[in-house]
């Protein structure tokens, strides 16, 4: 009968006769308390004769699917072993046969177990936790006190731990600096021992969160400060006086900078040329300057603005703004896009910011 | 010069595609006629022939037409079914923002009021014919053509008739369920209340509509192109420059307000006041039915602030705005120098320098901060008296008379939010009626603070 490759169905077979022996023990505690033992301690024989299925623990495991049968049969051992376990209260030791069920190599479920159990033996060692978990069981007659004991002490007691580990953090580092700064090995050998305690998992932890935020921060803040900066000189000179007539808008350096250059007499009577930056005070749109109509439209929205840049139409709130224009050493204009001047302001009779023409 | 002159560029491939909707028509008029032999009855006014013989007639024409365009697409500077001069003239004339908006909400009103009319089958039919129609001869007007037949813009002409469908539809059971109440008889929904399967009576139709809206999908992805424009330039913007679509509507309202109100405020208060509904609505009826009349005021609220100022206002942005955000009527050549003076005034002006005949009061030179608040503040202080009318006072007046109803059932809070609602709501075609009456730019306008209203 022995196989040396078993099909898929045998396999599933057996897990299934399996499952069915787990619960069948697991059914059978509280009948029967004296075989608890029995499934806990030899669950593979007990899945083994109720299997149909060729047995494969005494041959040797050839196939990876032997393997693998294998270990789904162990893995079923834990849980058919657990139950009766836990729900056998006259059993004085009963975690301990769960433990030791598993055999010489405990599985990730006995660990945990056990795990569990040991906290459960530690909190029922310490008093302050018996309250908290003892409370509703064990003190009938008094459950008012007990419940605000623990009520109070926890919150209390995590402000303290939490307070201790500011202080002794903050002591730690003072005795780092301060041994260093003295050159004294003991108070830097202190400032370490008590630096290694407050190191635990969770202050690790959020500390490498912090330090990897901080750092990320730091590296996009970075970003504001480029080495190569492509854009336009906010200063350009556009050429001498001369080439813009009167009344007549420029279009020349729109594309380029952004600004039309203005020579008009329109505003407030006064013969003068100034540079207005090419957008609408509505929503930021580039106008056009139609000369036909003599007006600037932007075609977002159809805000219209005079040749003097005072808006008249359309829904744009304010005039467009100036930017500053000077005469510069070589008799040349220059446009200063660095700064603007908004009429509603009252800075258009800043000098800076036009040109008068004599 | 070439779109003053009679149809230019009317194509011969024009002219052909025409021909198959009037095939198309004519075939859609065909089943009609059929369903109204069944139905319709005989016509007793005239000479006592059956309705469906006036339909056939009707159908008739339409297969000659159409066969007309089938054969005569090959020489289109002769042809002569086109959209008349004598529709075109008028209709020109007659096309400005006001007439436009007066336009759509007494469409809007008659809709409400003919309830009863327009969602009769027959009716619908009409209406839908009268509307292929227009567009049929009206895409014979080159400008029309440029406008309307842009593959941009034709997914928004389906987007009307599938507004105007369900518009109907629902105006069409609510009539059904409000007249089965009156009679006292049962309603649509509790008699038509037997139960389909989702396995498969749901998924199939789920399916085939998924398979439906991909081959839709594929076969407009292949035939309307999607038009790119000029690579993007920060020095120039297109013009017309203009939002998606959906998006018009803002567009629009950010012709008559500050765009910190238009594009931030009322956004918020339009999706804010969306989700406030559920909450505001003390209107219990109407629930899991059709109906109109037991939700008259719920009802005309929403549609006309979704028909007039929302889907009228796509319309308006999309087809009869141009450059410079000018407003082009439907047969006229979008022209960049076309010339609309626009004078516009703040409330301000208008009252020291129109009201008082004094100038406006200026703030001194290198004030204090209160100095030049108490300034200003003197200078919009009609504005702001106005606006603090309209928001502060204005409900609680509201409550006193019209809505003392529903102040009473609701309650201070939620009636102040609907009255706020409300408002807000009628600001904009409120802003639009002062624009176009006294063109008035901003009721309160401190640009200093970057604050206007």
């Amino acid at each position: 009968m022995e196989e040396k490759k078993p099909s898929t169905a045998d396999i599933l077979a057996k897990i299934r006769a399996q499952k069915a022996a787990a619960a069948a023990a697991a059914g059978d505690v509280p009948a029967a308390p004296a075989e608890t033992p029995a499934p806990a301690t030899t669950p593979a024989p007990a899945a083994e004769t109720v299997a149909p299925a060729p047995a494969t623990s005494g041959a040797k495991p050839t196939s990876t699917k032997d393997i693998m049968a294998a270990i789904r049969g162990g893995g079923a051992k834990p849980a058919a072993a657990a139950p009766p376990a836990a729900v056998a209260p006259p059993a004085g030791d009963a975690p301990k046969p769960a433990v030791a069920a598993a055999g010489p190599r405990p599985s990730v479920q006995d660990m945990l177990k056990a795990v569990r159990e040991g906290k459960v033996g530690a909190a029922a060692a310490a008093p302050s936790a018996t309250a908290k978990v003892g409370t509703p069981v064990a003190a009938p007659p008094m459950p008012a006190k007990p419940v605000v004991a623990s009520k109070a002490a926890k919150p209390a007691s995590a402000r303290r731990s939490l307070a201790v580990v500011a202080t002794v953090a903050s002591i730690s580092a003072a005795s780092f600096v301060l041994g260093f700064a003295v050159g004294s090995n003991l108070l830097i050998a202190l400032g370490a021992c008590v630096w290694g305690v407050l190191m635990t998992p969770f202050a690790a932890a959020w500390f490498s969160v912090a330090s990897i935020g901080g750092i990320w921060t730091l590296g996009t803040a970075r970003f504001m400060f480029p080495n190569v900066l492509v854009e336009p000189p906010s200063k350009f000179k556009v050429g001498p006086l001369s080439d813009y007539p009167i009344n007549t808008v420029s279009n020349k350096w729109k594309d380029q900078f952004g600004v039309w250059i203005v020579h008009t007499d329109q505003y407030e009577g006064r013969n003068m040329i100034f540079a207005l930056t090419s957008v609408c005070t509505h929503l930021g749109c580039t106008p056009n300057w139609l000369d036909g109509e003599q007006k600037f439209k932007c075609p977002c929205h159809g805000s219209g603005f005079y040749i003097t840049g005072v808006n008249f139409e359309g829904p744009a709130p304010r005039p467009l703004e100036r930017a500053g224009l000077r005469i510069a050493e070589d008799g040349m204009l220059e446009v200063n896009k660095s700064v603007k001047y908004q009429e509603e302001m009252g800075q258009w009779s800043d000098p800076t910011s036009f040109v008068s023409v004599v | 010069m070439t779109h003053l002159t009679h149809n230019p560029d009317l194509t011969g491939s024009v002219i052909f595609g025409l021909g198959w909707v009037y095939l198309l028509l004519f075939f859609m008029n065909i089943a009609w006629t059929k369903r109204s032999l069944a139905l319709d009855g005989i016509c007793h006014t005239g000479l006592g022939v059956p309705y469906a013989a006036l339909w056939a007639v009707y159908a008739a024409m339409l297969l000659m037409i159409s066969i007309t365009h089938l054969t005569g697409w090959d020489t289109p500077q002769q042809f002569s079914l086109v959209m008349p001069e004598f529709l075109k003239y008028p209709i020109n004339k007659a096309s400005n923002p006001v007439a436009f908006f007066v336009g759509s909400t007494t469409i809007y009103i008659l809709m409400i009021v003919l309830r009863k009319w327009w969602t009769t089958p027959t009716a619908g039919w009409i209406l839908l014919n009268l509307s292929i129609l227009f567009l049929a001869l009206s895409i014979t007007d080159y400008d029309f053509r440029q406008i309307v037949g842009k593959p941009d813009n034709v997914p928004i002409v389906a987007m009307l008739y599938i507004v105007g469908f369900f518009t109907w539809l629902y105006f069409k059971k609510s009539v059904d369920n409000d007249a089965r109440k009156a009679a006292g008889r049962p309603l649509l929904e509790q008699e038509n209340a037997e139960k389909v399967l989702t396995w498969p009576d749901l998924v199939y139709t789920e399916l085939v509509c998924m398979v439906l809206v991909t081959a839709v999908l594929i076969a407009w992805g292949i035939v309307l192109q999607a038009p790119l424009e000029e690579p993007a330039s920060a020095a120039k913007t297109p013009n017309p420059s203009k939002a998606p679509w959906y998006f018009l509507g803002l567009q629009e309202m950010l012709v008559y307000f500050d765009p910190w109100m238009a594009g931030v405020v009322l956004p918020s208060v339009i999706l804010v006041g969306l989700m406030a509904v559920p909450y505001i609505d003390f209107n219990k009826l109407g629930n899991g039915y059709y109906t109109f009349n037991e939700r008259k005021f719920a009802v005309s609220t929403f549609l006309f602030g979704f028909l007039p100022l929302w889907v009228a206002m796509i319309v308006l942005g999309t087809f009869l705005r141009g450059p410079n955000w000018n407003f082009f009527s439907p047969y006229e050549f979008w022209d960049v120098h076309k010339l609309e003076l626009l004078n516009n005034i703040n409330l301000s002006e208008l009252f020291w320098i129109k009201g008082l005949g004094q100038p406006l009061p200026v703030v001194p030179q290198n004030a204090s901060f209160p100095v030049q608040a108490w300034y200003i503040v003197c200078r919009e202080g009609v504005g702001l008296l106005a606006v603090a009318f309209y928001l502060l006072a204005l409900p609680n007046l509201m409550a006193a008379t019209v809505f003392k109803g529903f102040y009473i059932k609701m309650g201070f809070l939620r009636y102040m939010v609907l009255a706020n609602l409300m408002l807000m709501m009628m600001s904009l075609p409120i802003k639009m009626v002062l624009r176009w009456a006294v063109n008035l730019k901003y009721i309160v306008a401190i640009p200093e603070w970057f604050f206007n209203i």
